[in-house]
């Protein structure tokens, strides 16, 4: 029988395999930032462990600098605490680090692939649950737990569970693509599929309307794979991918006779078989618009949110679960989307800060202004994205629009820096989780696309960007 | 392993309410622990007892990777969390530093068990008994290869068995 893309990564990189025993995987790339790596390099101080190969261990800070004025010392204490003790822990132990002033600092998960750090079939690890991202470049990218993190650090290795597989067919053609967003296909599967579909799988993201996406709209579409519940997700790499990674700064040098390879090798075999399947039929498909406090709590921009019981098809959880999600965003079942005020639009995250988010995000607002009652910022998902807007002109158009444009890193994707919301404040957001308190304390989030953020940012309420013209 | 319960009766309890982001910066764990819950329940801090389990849905510890998540229900007393299904993430990272036991039930433990009742969790049985109710439920055994993790107390302490 066939193998999936994901059983043949999987098996080429086992160390140790035995029955009713986990795997042991051999890792290619080790991830790390500030948050989550602290204790793990404590904990090989503590036992007297180097770390087994800095050679494929690479780090930055993404969560919790500033995205203001970086020449200014930084005002959080304890984050300045967090940062230098990375910039200490990468010099103690010979780790390549991408500091705050450095060309190639950004997210972890967009400096990865920018950089050609990120490799087809390889297996990828990092303290962060979006680590999916890579799964775009048919790489198994793992998020882990610190304790891992250190594991990982000192064996270059991990123990896991296989995980199952999970096909997820995304068929047919979306009619508008500029209004119709990768962001758009990966918040209608989680609708369906719910936050607990994929758990235990790997997701395999197939089918034309997959093939169809560039690079940048498919990282989209694998970083919200653990808002799906799974533990990673992937596509199979085409002729997209082997150009996107070609001559960046750390692709391979015999990256042609790499790429001979994985065009033969890193696919699913025609008679492979997946333990689960999903099919998403994207001919029709809208803009998508989360109301709710769990990125699964969505609909269609031209629908009317729904009552708990409409959503909770008679589970009592989910029924309670919508009730509380309806009363934390102060809004009631039948109000249409369009008629939703908002107070902030940030458009940034690891899923939704790259080059191509920007663009088509500047489109909107070209010659506009920000609604009066509406506060918004960019902040890029890298400094290299930053730079490269800056080259084409995009800070610009949103600075002129009143925007603020930021220096990269996570902001307010998850509220560690001081770019937060207020209690109360109504956000449309570009980023991949809409829990309470996410942004900020009693902050109300609406995960939506760059185009319908920008949107939003102009009209002072969601407006349904097909209406728009885009072209 | 007896202990008392603090049910929240929902689903999709996520890392961001377990301890929210802005305390990811701190390195104290004893601190991290008055923080734990607080965007869920900010009355939590004051009725968690050590040695009580926690009692949710599914989904539970969904989101971020944050290992803060369960090293701070840890760090206040808290020895295990029963839910009806569990987020893998934060499934591993309690298993891993050996922080409390994730204990998945069933429906008939998670409608029969309630706020405060005593219970009395038996791994090599299965079981999970409520005192105060008299009833006893199963737990879903651990799978053999989380249960041998557990059973060494981590996974820096797991070695595979030898041939």
């Amino acid at each position: 029988m066939g193998k999936t893309l994901f059983e043949k990564i999987w098996e080429s990189h086992i160390v140790v395999e035995k029955q009713n025993e986990p795997d042991l995987i051999y890792i290619d790339r080790h991830l790390v930032h500030e948050v989550t790596s602290p204790q793990a390099f404590d904990g090989l101080r503590m036992n007297n462990r180097k770390v087994r190969r800095p050679d494929l261990t690479i780090a930055t800070m993404d969560h919790n600098v500033p995205t203001t004025n970086r020449s200014l010392p930084m005002l959080d204490e304890t984050s300045s605490i967090q940062i230098k003790t990375l910039e200490n822990n990468c010099k103690d132990f010979g780790i390549k680090l991408f500091d705050i002033n450095s060309p190639n600092q950004g997210i972890v998960h967009v400096i990865g692939p920018q950089l050609g750090i990120t490799l087809p079939g390889s297996t990828i690890v990092c303290g962060d649950s979006h680590t999916s991202t890579h799964g775009a470049f048919g790489a198994l990218a793992l998020g882990i737990g610190t304790s891992e993190v250190e594991h990982v650090l000192a064996s270059q290795t991990l123990w896991l569970e296989k995980p199952k597989t999970f096909e997820v067919r995304v068929e047919g053609k979306r009619k508008n693509t500029h209004a119709v967003t990768a962001k758009d296909i990966i918040l209608s599967i989680i609708k369906n599929i719910g936050t607990a579909g994929g758990t235990g799988t790997v997701i395999e993201y197939r089918g034309e309307g997959i093939s169809d996406l560039s690079m940048d709209q498919r990282m989209t579409i694998c970083n919200m794979s653990i808002e799906g519940g799974a533990r990673a997700g992937l596509i199979a790499p085409d002729e997209k991918t082997f150009d996107y990674l070609r001559n960046r700064e750390y692709t391979p040098k015999n990256y042609e006779s790499l790429v001979d390879s994985w065009r033969d090798d890193l696919k699913t075999d025609s008679d492979a078989t997946f333990d689960k399947q999903f099919i998403l039929d994207i001919n029709d498909i809208t803009p998508q618009v989360s109301w709710g406090t769990n990125p699964g709590m969505t609909c269609d921009v031209d629908e009317p949110i729904p009552s708990p019981d409409e959503f909770s098809n008679g589970d009592p959880n989910q029924k309670k679960g919508a009730e509380k999600a309806l009363e934390y965003m102060d809004l009631k079942p039948g109000t249409m989307i369009e008629d939703i005020k908002i107070d902030r639009v940030f458009i940034g995250s690891c899923t939704n800060a790259r080059l191509e988010d920007l663009i088509e995000a500047s489109k909107i607002i070209q010659g506009q202004k920000v609604a009066s009652n509406v506060s918004a910022m960019v902040v890029p998902g890298s400094q290299m994205v930053k730079k490269q807007a800056e080259e084409m002109g995009l800070d610009k158009i949103f600075t002129d629009a009143n925007f603020e444009w930021r220096e990269a890193g996570c902001s307010m994707c998850l509220g560690m820096n001081p770019d937060i919301l207020s209690p109360g404040e109504r956000c449309a957001s570009t980023s991949n989780r809409n829990f309470e308190g996410r942004q900020g304390n009693g902050g109300r989030t609406h995960l939506v696309s760059p185009v319908m953020a920008a949107a939003a940012a102009i009209n002072g309420h969601f407006v349904d960007v097909r209406k728009l013209d885009l072209n | 392993m007896k202990g008392n319960i603090i049910k929240y009766p929902r689903d999709n309890i996520d890392t961001d309410v377990i301890i929210p982001g802005q305390y990811l910066k701190v390195h104290d764990y004893a601190e991290l622990a008055t923080h734990a819950m607080e965007g869920l329940d900010p009355d939590f801090h004051s009725k968690v007892k050590e040695g009580d389990f926690i009692l949710s849905g599914k989904n539970f510890g969904c989101g971020s990777s944050r290992e803060h998540a369960p090293i701070a229900l840890s760090h206040c007393g808290v020895k295990a969390i029963l839910a009806l299904s569990f987020a893998r993430i934060f499934y591993r990272n309690s298993v891993d530093g050996a922080f409390l036991l994730p204990i998945e039930i069933d429906q008939d433990a998670y409608d029969g068990i309630s706020e405060g009742d005593e219970i009395d969790i038996d791994v090599s049985k299965n079981e999970i008994k409520n005192i105060t109710k008299n009833q006893t439920y199963k737990m879903k055994p651990f799978s053999e290869i989380i249960g041998k993790i557990i059973a060494a107390g981590g996974l820096f302490k797991y070695k595979p068995d030898q041939d």
